[in-house]
């Protein structure tokens, strides 16, 4: 998502990583009970996950993330005037990739004076489960999370 | 903002009981009417929005997550 955030921002595509709750809460990354605490959360997203996009945060009690459906790791695409244009209940690269590609043809094809009208459409994209990945990130943020995620999924 | 909305949504522990009511997905705005915009912090504490960050550009993603 950062090599996306870098491959189109000279073409007008701006990226964000919007901070919310913790996901899985563990003994070295618990629960926020503090806007300081999540601003540190964040902090660490950049300083030791490597994150390169801005990232903002949102109010502790979640207002943004919960008004946008709280999943865990969502993505949304806004166009300039603030309206959705794609939403993925989990974030995956190609599947951001193939839309803000196909969403600056539209910008060309519109530049071409193409009339054209939005329609929706769904599609179910698949992405690369890495169970081995996963797990090194849940015992980053503690024990505590890698036993909640064995009992809760197996 | 009540002191039970804080703690449901910032759960202490992941189990299905605590973070199950927060999947939803099937809840949120649709695509092509415009979105709710809210306040939003830059990392020294700064606010901004949700629509200061979509109107800069021609297209903005918006990857919502955490550490955990």
């Amino acid at each position: 998502m950062n090599a996306i955030a870098e491959r189109y921002a000279d073409a007008g595509v701006g990226s964000i990583f919007l901070y919310t709750n913790e996901a899985h809460p563990g003994e070295i990354y618990p629960h926020l009970t503090s806007m300081e605490q999540k601003l540190r959360h964040a902090t660490a997203l950049r300083d030791v996950l490597g994150v390169s996009r801005r990232i903002l945060v949102d109010s502790l009690d979640g207002a943004c993330h919960r008004a946008y459906g709280s999943m865990p790791n969502m993505t949304w695409i806004f166009n300039q005037a603030g309206t959705p244009i794609y939403k993925s209940d989990w974030s995956d690269s190609h599947s951001v990739e193939n839309a803000v590609q196909y969403f600056l043809q539209v910008l060309d094809r519109r530049r071409n004076r193409e009339r054209m009208a939005p329609f929706r459409v769904e599609r179910l994209d698949y992405r690369i489960q890495d169970q081995a990945q996963f797990y090194t990130g849940l015992e980053r943020n503690g024990p505590k999370a890698v036993t909640e995620f064995r009992d809760a999924f197996g | 903002m009540t002191d039970d909305l804080l703690t449901r949504y910032n759960y202490d522990e992941f189990v299905p009981a605590k973070f199950e009511p927060w999947m939803r997905f099937d809840q949120s705005p649709p695509l092509g009417s415009k979105g709710p915009d809210f306040p939003l912090w830059t990392l020294d504490g700064t606010e901004t929005s949700l629509s200061a960050i979509w109107s800069a550009n021609s297209y903005t993603v918006v990857e919502f997550g955490s550490f955990t």
